[in-house]
């Protein structure tokens, strides 16, 4: 049966090859906000305990000459000095933020930032270009090069995103009087960088056994995000308690379906790694997907408490840091889930295998 | 297996009606486009939007899926429908972003993960009063893709980028502390080009597609069709004399187009096929050029 979702799976009998992640890298300013300070902040007194409510302490924030550039090109470069690559070994390089700053809060449009981060890490050779698709925007680029290394087009790639971010907060801290305030959300977000290098796996990895992604669209514009008319940066709207909704309505089936399709079901999935939006809402999908699919994950990985909504980058960001503690081990399934506007929902499920022996352990 | 061009559309504004922006400029192009292939919206895999310059510089979320609800394409998740869904995202590479988009669909619906993917690309100013030397004209464009058994169809894809000439093109949206009604600041979005930039494009492509052209086992007597940007103007044309293909192959697109910037390619298609030249061309060739200098080529064959 075909799946709901666009989706491949890992061995198949129209693609030669399997993927898998290869190594993992981030960049974090090293500046500290919490959330308390952030809401310290606000013009208007409110009495909204955005801490309780979203279980966010602390975000981390961009400092004088940091930007989404900067962030991703960190990122790139620990993703490599992490990997058994360098730059010129990789054949495609993905940019995928949401952000898109060069300087201050100066927005480039093109050149793509992808041109600069190949530039930065060494590999002007590889095919790059950008793409938009929200706080998904990694795991989509993630899905593109599955599918061109399944089929052989190309061995390597990175996935790399910049996410200078916080200045919607900043902005939002102006204007917003309750918690009703649509630009309420911009208050969790926290800068980061984050990249992946996906490659061809040697014959009998499992790697990547799963990758799949649709777009509910009739809810396409519960969060909208564009340049501010009369301040610096930019401003995000969103509907978050609807997007939530949505989330929790549509996204059990969905997941169930696609799992299906990799003969998987969730109570074996020993890592769920969702979008980390707020601890809140991550416990009731927790609480939600058992409910409907009648077994949960055997763990479900929290990192926004420390780090804030990062956007296109929370999903690698906490893998880094769960495998940096040591916590996911060769053999675990790791399901990987994003939630973003659009309504964007995809996944990809792989088997741990070398990248916990590398990972932390710089050559 | 492989992936064929099923129809192709482009829109403009017609008169000087303003307000009708590069959102307008897609759905347009996207209906028509289905339309006139006999397709259903909700029969696409995937949608990918090449544009760059959007309604208001809007970020977040990807302008596809905005798309996607508004040509009404498998809207809601299974719950509530049937079948099976669309996935849509933006690719962002400039001039080359048609190219990008049409190589990521070929590799889902050319080896039959999906079925029929569209791509669709329009620019406008996206705040006449706030932008500097804007040069593109407001264009959109959209291009369907579906599989096919046989071996005809995306042959080739070439995307090549020269970051020594990257300063001569580049477009920021940056704070201008002056700008705006009384002077209280404005994002203002800021074009600048080199005078170099138009000469260098057309030679770096003329590298590009002469390397492609051998590795493929073409010569340029092989080309059919050139189907180039439409920025910088004549671009096609001093891409084809360079390489010696007859300047007759590439076709003119009507004056509204001229100036299109990501949906540059899919004008001249578009004029390729109401001239029925496309029906009849053996090899046609992609050329497309932006800044960076990032060069896309693609080969098709009938």
């Amino acid at each position: 049966m075909t799946p709901w979702m666009l989706a491949e799976a890992g061995h198949a009998a129209d693609a030669p090859f399997v993927a898998r992640f290869e190594s993992l890298g981030k960049s974090l300013p090293e500046r500290r906000v919490t959330t308390r300070e952030l809401m310290a902040g606000t013009r208007h007194h409110t009495k909204i305990d955005l801490e309780r409510l979203t279980g966010i302490r602390e975000h981390r924030m961009c400092g004088p000459g940091e930007t989404s550039l900067s962030l991703a090109i960190g990122a790139a470069r620990d993703c490599l000095g992490r990997s058994h690559y360098t730059g010129a070994d990789l054949d495609m390089v993905i940019s995928t933020s949401i952000t898109h700053y060069v300087d201050g809060t100066t927005h480039r449009f093109e050149p793509p930032l992808s041109l600069s981060i190949k530039q930065a890490i060494g590999a002007p050779a590889a095919t790059s270009f950008d793409l938009s698709n929200a706080c998904a925007g990694m795991l989509t680029g993630v899905f593109l090069l599955n599918d061109m290394i399944r089929r052989g087009v190309i061995r390597r790639g990175m996935v790399v995103s910049g996410e200078q971010i916080t200045g919607l907060g900043t902005n939002a801290a102006h204007n917003i009087r309750s918690i009703l305030s649509l630009q309420l959300a911009s208050l969790t977000l926290g800068d980061a960088g984050a990249a992946v290098i996906v490659e061809r796996a040697p014959e009998g990895t499992p790697g990547i056994v799963l990758a799949g992604f649709t777009t509910l669209a009739e809810h396409s514009r519960l969060c909208l995000g564009m340049p501010a008319g009369h301040r610096p940066g930019a401003r995000m709207f969103t509907r978050a308690r609807k997007i939530h909704q949505v989330a929790m309505s549509e996204g059990p089936p969905l997941i169930e379906d696609i799992l299906a399709q990799a003969g998987a079901r969730l109570g074996e999935v020993d890592w769920l790694i969702p979008h980390q939006t707020s601890v809140r809402a991550i416990r009731s999908g927790e609480r939600v997907l058992a409910e409907q699919l009648g077994e949960g994950p055997k763990h479900t990985v929290v990192t926004v408490d420390e780090y804030g909504n990062t956007a296109s980058t929370t999903l690698f960001l906490a893998l880094h840091r769960y495998l940096t503690e040591g916590r996911i081990h060769p053999g675990e399934k790791v399901l990987l889930l994003s939630v973003a506007s659009g309504l964007e929902i995809g996944v990809v499920l792989f088997v741990m295998d070398e990248l916990e022996t590398t990972h932390g352990h710089p050559h | 297996m492989g992936t064929r061009i099923e129809s192709a559309a482009t829109s403009f504004r017609r008169g000087r009606l303003f307000g009708r922006g590069a959102l307008h400029l897609t759905d347009a192009a996207a209906r028509a486009c289905l339309e006139r292939a006999h397709h259903r919206a909700d029969e696409l895999d995937l949608l990918i939007n090449a544009g760059i310059y959007k309604d208001r510089n809007t970020a977040e979320p990807a302008l596809a899926s905005i798309i996607q609800e508004d040509i009404g394409a498998n809207l809601g998740g299974p719950v509530h429908m049937g079948h099976h869904g669309t996935f849509s995202f933006d690719v962002l590479n400039g001039a080359c972003g048609v190219i990008t988009a049409a190589q990521l669909i070929d590799g889902f619906v050319g080896h039959g993960s999906a079925r029929l993917g569209m791509v669709v690309a329009a620019d406008a100013d996206p705040s006449p009063r706030t932008s500097r030397q804007f040069p593109f004209s407001p264009a959109g464009g959209a291009v369907l893709l579906a599989h096919i058994d046989g071996d005809g169809g995306f042959q080739r894809f070439e995307l090549r980028t020269f970051p020594e000439h990257a300063t001569l093109f580049e477009t920021r949206l940056r704070w201008d502390p002056e700008a705006g009604f009384a002077h209280r600041g404005r994002n203002v979005l800021e074009v600048y080009e080199a005078p170099a930039f138009a000469s260098c494009c057309v030679e770096r492509a003329a590298e590009v597609v002469g390397a492609t052209l051998a590795t493929a086992g073409l010569t340029a007597d092989d080309i059919d069709l050139v189907l180039a940007s439409q920025y910088p103007r004549g671009f096609g044309t001093q891409v084809a004399r360079r390489l010696g293909i007859p300047t007759d192959r590439v076709p003119e697109v009507r004056a509204e187009l001229v100036a299109a910037h990501t949906a540059g390619p899919i004008a001249a298609l578009e004029a390729s096929i109401r001239s029925r030249r496309f029906a009849v061309a053996r090899h046609s060739l992609f050329v497309t050029a932006g800044a960076g200098i990032t060069i896309g080529v693609a080969l098709y064959r009938n």
